[in-house]
């Protein structure tokens, strides 16, 4: 018998599991160790792993120019969007120019991964700012590339780290738009498509509904219970459905594919 | 080779002589991306000289226009992100952001790239539809709704970078400045040479000069012709602390030091006095962090690739 799978590895099949084949996945990379490891380290391992349990003709660019590189040959110093180590990792090509970008601008991108300081229940994301913009209380690193991924990709998954002052009910600032302010809002805006599909933690995971739009308890990670989710969630909505499931965790197979061969140097999740 | 009748501009200049070149007042993008190829050498010098009331034209900018920002020098900052990514946010910047000292022009990524490649094919705006939803248009009057003349829908319309002055840091180039680029270039270089096809203000800091025989023998790699170029300078580790691609990496260490540096206005003082005021020139830093530091920074070989 294996030990049993971390945190980590449940929210990479979670991950894996919300990818289709024949898709094109976007990741970017991230500010500070904590988001770095949830948000570069985490889908690498998720999307590959997808690769090779149901997978096999997706593409995946991360940091928008490495094409399907090997996680298992990654560079053990990988923070650095563009730095000397990522260049000498093998993967299947590059992207190197600014056109990169026009692959998103022609909705080509099917999902692309997220984070912010705050989370809304309409799925909203911020980057920029916490306060008033002009004077703000907290001024973060800016939108990046957030504002596309909301709107140019066809869904996005939002990874958070589970603390309650993310959560919030409405953003600062919207730098990632979700469902705005609910039903109706990215239809008057022209967003026919696009937009948040989940929020992933450490401890749960909220999908939208299709009628309120709003964010809504789908399940809780093995080993959490309800309470340490409401204790740790700043939403003031009704977030908790009748049913609240827990979190599939990984197959013996997933586990092993994980440990032995997408990740066999425990470079990208803490073992 | 037939020898020329007449010689070329020597394009060849001190770091004092070609940072003279930018007034105070002007509108100057900096080149390099996230924590990667930026003019570091360059902006200590800019500092040392007092150059002031800066409009900073950027995309994903670091502790480069941090330290700008941090001295005082920058009164308007168009851009996307200033952050040091695994080093946590840019401490200046978010300083003087909280205390209402900087005026913002933001933008989301990709349309801040896209601004100067549509100065470089001298056009004077673009549209774009991805920042729709967001709060920006809402923040940044220089966001302007547009309709499609073929009625598609609503877009935002975006104003050419159009710098006044572009300053890159780049391998090699030969005296006339003719600028060599590795047959491998990553996004930070590939920016930098859309950068540079802005303005006709372009200075080169690089780290090495090279015989001008080196460029006929590698023309495919002369991706700066000379004509473009108006100064270029030698400055070896010229993007220390950040890394130069191919030539050496980040320095992590230093990076760290800065970030914590940074969040206390006392201490960011004292690490301009170590490392810039303190400092005359460029070769004085080097020895400041020393050789053996900067000799394991080399990435030997990586520009084989």
């Amino acid at each position: 018998m294996t030990t049993p799978a971390t945190a980590y590895e449940i929210m990479a099949v979670t991950i894996a599991r919300e990818l289709r084949d024949r898709e094109l996945w976007f990741l970017g990379m991230s500010t500070g160790p904590q988001t770095i490891l949830l948000l570069t380290r985490l889908p690498i391992v998720a999307m590959e792993l997808a690769q090779r349990t149901h997978a096999p003709n997706s593409w995946m660019l991360v940091a928008g120019w490495i094409m399907n590189p090997v996680v298992g040959r990654a560079p053990n110093r990988m923070e650095s969007e563009f730095g000397n180590a990522l260049g000498e990792w093998p993967s299947e090509g590059y992207n190197n120019s600014l056109t990169m970008s026009y692959i998103a601008a022609r909705h080509e991108i099917d999902v692309g991964f997220g984070s912010a300081a705050q989370v809304d229940k309409y799925g909203n994301c911020n980057t920029v700012a916490i306060g008033r913009y002009e004077r703000p209380k907290v001024r973060l690193v800016g939108p990046i590339n957030q504002p596309g991924h909301f709107v140019l990709f066809g869904r996005e998954i939002i990874i958070m780290p589970h603390e309650k002052r993310n959560f919030v009910d409405a953003v600062d600032f919207v730098s990632g738009a979700g469902y705005l302010k609910g039903p109706g809002s990215r239809e008057a805006l022209g967003l026919h498509r696009g937009g948040p599909c989940m929020i992933l933690t450490d401890k749960a995971v909220f999908r939208f509904d299709q009628q309120t739009k709003l964010a809504t308890l789908t399940s809780v990670h093995p080993g959490i219970t309800l309470e340490e989710v409401v204790a740790n969630t700043g939403f003031t909505h009704d977030y908790i459905p009748a049913d609240v499931d827990d979190t599939q965790g990984p197959t013996e197979e997933e586990l092993r594919l994980i440990r032995e061969v997408v990740d066999p140097n425990g470079v990208m999740l803490p073992r | 080779m037939l020898e020329p009748t007449m010689e070329p501009d020597v394009k060849l200049r001190s770091l004092s002589e070609a940072a003279a070149l930018v007034k105070d007042g002007s509108r100057i993008h900096f080149g390099g991306m996230a924590i990667h190829n930026h003019p570091v050498a360059f902006i200590r010098e800019l500092l040392r000289r007092g150059t002031k009331n800066l409009t900073v034209v950027s995309h994903v900018s670091a502790n480069d226009v941090d330290m700008l920002i941090g001295a005082g020098r920058v009164k308007r900052l168009e851009f996307s992100y200033v952050g040091l990514e695994e080093f946590g946010t840019a401490p200046c910047f978010r300083r003087a952001v909280e205390s209402g000292q900087l005026e913002l022009s933001e933008y989301s990524e990709p349309v801040a790239f896209e601004r100067f490649a549509c100065s470089a094919r001298g056009m004077p705006f673009f549209t774009t539809r991805e920042m729709v939803g967001t709060d920006l248009p809402k923040v940044n009057p220089d966001i302007r709704e547009l309709s499609d003349p073929f009625g598609s829908g609503t877009y935002h319309a975006i104003a050419a970078a159009e710098p006044e002055w572009v300053v890159i840091h780049a391998p090699l180039a030969d005296k006339y400045g003719n600028i060599l680029f590795f047959p491998h270039r990553q996004l930070p270089e590939d920016l930098d040479l859309t950068a540079s096809r802005t303005t006709r203000n372009l200075i080169v800091t690089v780290e090495q000069i090279v015989p001008h025989d080196r460029i006929r023998q590698l023309p495919y790699l002369n991706l700066i012709p000379r004509f473009r170029t108006t100064a270029v300078v030698e400055l070896p580790f010229g993007a220390h602390p950040c890394s130069c691609l191919h030539v050496y990496d980040q320095d992590r260490e230093h990076l760290e030091q800065y970030a914590k540096a940074g969040r206390d206005p006392r201490m960011f003082e004292q690490y301009l006095e170590t490392y810039v005021y303190g400092v005359n020139e460029h070769d004085a830093y080097l020895d400041l962090i020393g050789a053996a530091r900067l000799a394991r920074l080399r990435h030997v070989g990586g520009g084989l690739q």
